[in-house]
């Protein structure tokens, strides 16, 4: 669907601040309050704005780095590692990759020894032939509006 | 400042405004017990020990139009990380660039419109004098987020 200005200002200006009143909204584009609450409900119901959260900094809690794992499974089985992946506590994301590996997960690690338990305990998940692991140096700083890293 | 421990009342907190950054600070008091002022200002601390660093809305960006999150993996000369981390910054359709130890020297995604976008990316970057090798992955799907994401200690 179409997406007029009004919905590309609630859109930019929620993604820098999500706890931004309408009425702020609407004063910068001259129009009522409830207008800005009406496209809001609709670009929600429209699956354009699928959640609002808060941008967390990990070092602050007890993170210390960013790591980007790449794994293998045996064909035909990467669904099903997939939704293994998605549930340990510290992931951020996980897709189905088409490139040099089959999954991608990216996560949120303590420390060294956190890195290796995370990789093992993916090694020993059932069909997982391969984990790659990189570690991400400083990304925190930087802040993508899609992953929330 | 030291990493200071989160008690209960800061977890649940984060923990509502992780789901929904719209909970206002009245819902969270009633669910915790206590009064608004005691969430508000647990919440100015949060942001004032940089716990918080902001808030966001996340937008599915297949129906905008950007459908392909692309992740590439690239190598580059010794010592021309941080050159090659400048410019690709100032890329199109950018979402994160890290250097990276690994596989490569850094790693980048992207959200990029269509499969054209990916190629012209990848040439970009492969143009780049101290680049040695850019590896391209794209995501399949819709990438999942965990449901958790992350615990708080």
């Amino acid at each position: 669907m179409k997406l007029d200005n009004i919905d590309i200002t609630i859109l930019e200006m929620l993604k820098k601040d999500a706890r931004i009143s309408f009425r702020e909204i609407a004063r910068k584009i001259d129009v009522s309050p409830d207008t800005i609450s009406n496209r809001f409900e609709r670009l929600k119901e429209q699956g354009i704005i699928v959640s609002s959260t808060v941008i967390i900094n990990p070092k602050k809690i007890g993170y210390s780095f960013i790591a980007r794992f790449g794994v293998d499974v045996k064909p035909a089985y990467s669904s099903q590692v997939l939704e293994e992946i998605i549930k340990i506590p510290s992931v951020i994301v996980a897709s189905k990759l088409v490139g040099k590996y089959d999954l991608i997960s990216i996560i949120v690690v303590k420390n060294f020894q956190h890195l290796c338990e995370l990789r093992e305990y993916i090694l020993e998940m059932p069909y997982v032939e391969k984990v790659e692991t990189s570690t991400w140096i400083n990304t925190m700083e930087l802040c993508p509006y899609y992953f929330l890293i | 400042m030291e990493n200071r421990k989160l008690d209960e009342i800061d977890i649940t907190i984060l923990r509502t405004l992780q789901k929904d950054i719209r909970t206002s600070f009245k819902e969270i008091a009633n669910q915790c017990n206590i009064s608004t002022d005691t969430i508000k200002n647990r919440y100015n601390k949060l942001i004032e020990n940089e716990v918080i660093r902001g808030s966001t809305i996340v937008v599915d960006p297949k129906k905008m139009g950007q459908g392909n999150l692309v992740i590439i993996g690239i190598k580059v000369e010794q010592k021309f990380s941080d050159s090659v981390l400048n410019m690709i910054k100032k890329m199109k359709g950018l979402c994160v660039v890290t250097k990276s130890i690994g596989q490569y020297d850094i790693e980048a995604i992207f959200l990029l419109e269509d499969i054209e976008q990916i190629g012209i990316t990848k040439d970009k970057i492969e143009d780049f004098p101290q680049v040695k090798s850019a590896d391209v992955g794209i995501f399949v799907d819709k990438p999942l987020l965990c449901p958790k994401n992350f615990e708080f200690e």
